[in-house]
């Protein structure tokens, strides 16, 4: 094990708990090439969308919240897992910065409890500090021969690269695929890298969402990729719990950060395999 | 009845404003994903908007089918924040108690909303369940799936309580944002 002291500020946001894997690969990956994720301590949920829908005093209330936190407890910048986290952060920081008069409101509710915000942290995703903070190289290792006969559709969603288009093109993003490629996988070229996986609407409008996930996972099929492989924990969820249950065959969407432990050498057990719903064991047993 | 001058106030606000440079082009209901579920797409919905018919406007289905993956606002060759327009939308039919007969997305957003001023933190299990008062059948469509994440131990039925909660009182939880139109 390597120790770099590359220490970050950590959001895990809600969804990470319950991930399947994500929580056991970050951390798996996380001790390998020695990363530190510190946690916000009593961090609260972002509001996602759902506030946002709702009341923006409030969203602004729950993130500036967050901003401060990080703030006060010494952080440089704030790291999520979540893509809509990510947004939601960005998207009320932007708005925090544009706007002394909620600023202020969002200082008079927080000094309840002893908070002030007075320095907007920058944000960022944990595929970016993956692949911009640590060296290709690391990465490479303790690779196993089977790595590049494993092919892999990067799949983004939306919230990561929109409306930003900073970190990567807004509709035809490849970070996710040069990391699959350091990575030692074969990254698919695919069209469905940013199309909408339904998001919350999948759960009440199931049946409006499910072309939606067809769209992606048979675009994923057509190109022979063994894998479909996400970001984001809604995004997973939806493609992993709404392929149709008459498929043959459906393909297993694990997180990235399992990949990266598969590429550095981890057992499929120690990276949440398990907690799939589609199960990847078969998939790793055929091209292993 | 809603006061039409409403659309006025809104076409002056800093994001509204926005709305008086789109040509109708169409491409914002072309992105859309959920277009299709929509009782009026979304450049419909603006051309109702800049009409004045904010009735309309506010009851419409429209916002709440947005699911927030700002397509058309990347897209919009006017630099319209669509997505931002939609969320503003949302917000002043929940403040006046508004929202499209039937929508199931008010609902669940406010089970959202309900479980971080309770907990701070949102198990998704109990955000089910508040949801599930009022649509069971959502939930037993569920079941099965239920089933296999309690299988591998990916549901949290224990509420996830943050220590201090002072400043997460939200007005989305106050009464008169429950109140149906």
């Amino acid at each position: 094990m390597q120790k770099k002291g590359l220490t970050y500020g950590f959001f895990p946001g809600c969804a990470y708990q319950t991930a399947a894997g994500y929580r056991e690969s970050v951390g798996a990956v996380n001790r390998h090439i020695g990363i530190e994720l510190v946690e916000l301590s009593d961090w609260n949920c972002c509001g996602a969308t759902s506030v946002f829908s709702l009341n923006q005093d409030d969203a602004l209330t729950l993130t500036g919240r967050l901003f401060a936190m990080a703030e006060a407890q010494g952080h440089e910048q704030i790291l999520t897992v979540c893509n809509a986290c990510y947004t939601t952060l960005r998207k009320a920081g932007q708005m925090l910065a544009e706007s002394p008069t909620d600023l202020a409101r969002v200082n008079e509710g927080l000094s309840q409890e002893g908070l002030r915000l007075s320095r907007l942290l920058p944000v960022r995703h944990y595929l970016e500090v993956l692949y911009e903070d640590i060296p290709a190289a690391a990465w490479s290792a303790a690779r196993p021969a089977y790595i590049s006969r494993v092919k892999v559709a990067a799949y983004y969603g939306c919230q990561l690269t929109r409306p930003w288009a900073d970190l990567d093109h807004a509709e035809r993003p490849s970070l996710l695929d040069r990391f699959f490629s350091r990575l030692g996988f074969q990254a698919v070229d695919h069209s469905a890298r940013t199309v909408c996986c339904g998001a919350s609407h999948a759960l009440p409008y199931e049946k409006d969402c499910r072309p939606m996930i067809r769209r992606i996972v048979e675009e994923a099929r057509r190109r022979g990729a063994h894998f479909i492989s996400t970001l984001c924990p809604l995004c997973q969820f939806n493609l992993d719990s709404l392929q149709k249950p008459s498929d043959v065959l459906p393909i297993p969407v694990p997180y990235f950060s399992q990949l990266a432990g598969l590429a550095l050498g981890i057992s499929p057990q120690k990276l949440g395999f398990g907690k799939l719903l589609i199960s990847a064991e078969s998939v790793i047993a055929k091209v292993a | 009845m809603i006061d039409q001058r409403l659309a006025q106030e809104f076409l002056k606000s800093p994001k509204g404003v926005k709305l008086l440079h789109c040509i109708q082009c169409g491409t914002c209901s072309g992105s859309c994903p959920l277009a299709g579920c929509m009782d009026h797409a979304p450049r419909e919905l603006f051309a109702l908007l800049r009409d004045g018919d904010m009735q309309a406007v506010l009851t419409s289905n429209t916002p709440w089918y947005c699911v927030s993956c700002y397509q058309c606002m990347v897209r919009c060759p006017q630099q319209i924040p669509v997505t931002d327009i939609m969320y503003l939308l949302k917000q002043m039919a929940a403040e006046r108690g508004l929202s499209p007969a039937g929508h199931k997305l008010p609902d669940l957003y406010r089970a959202f909303a309900r479980e971080i001023e309770a907990h701070g933190r949102v198990s998704e299990a109990l955000v089910m369940a508040r949801y599930g008062i009022r649509h069971p059948l959502d939930m037993l469509g569920k079941a099965s799936l239920g089933l296999k994440l309690l299988a591998r131990r990916r549901l949290e039925l224990i509420p996830r309580n943050i220590h201090s909660r002072a400043s997460l009182t939200l007005h989305a939880n106050r009464p008169e944002c429950k109140k149906k139109a």
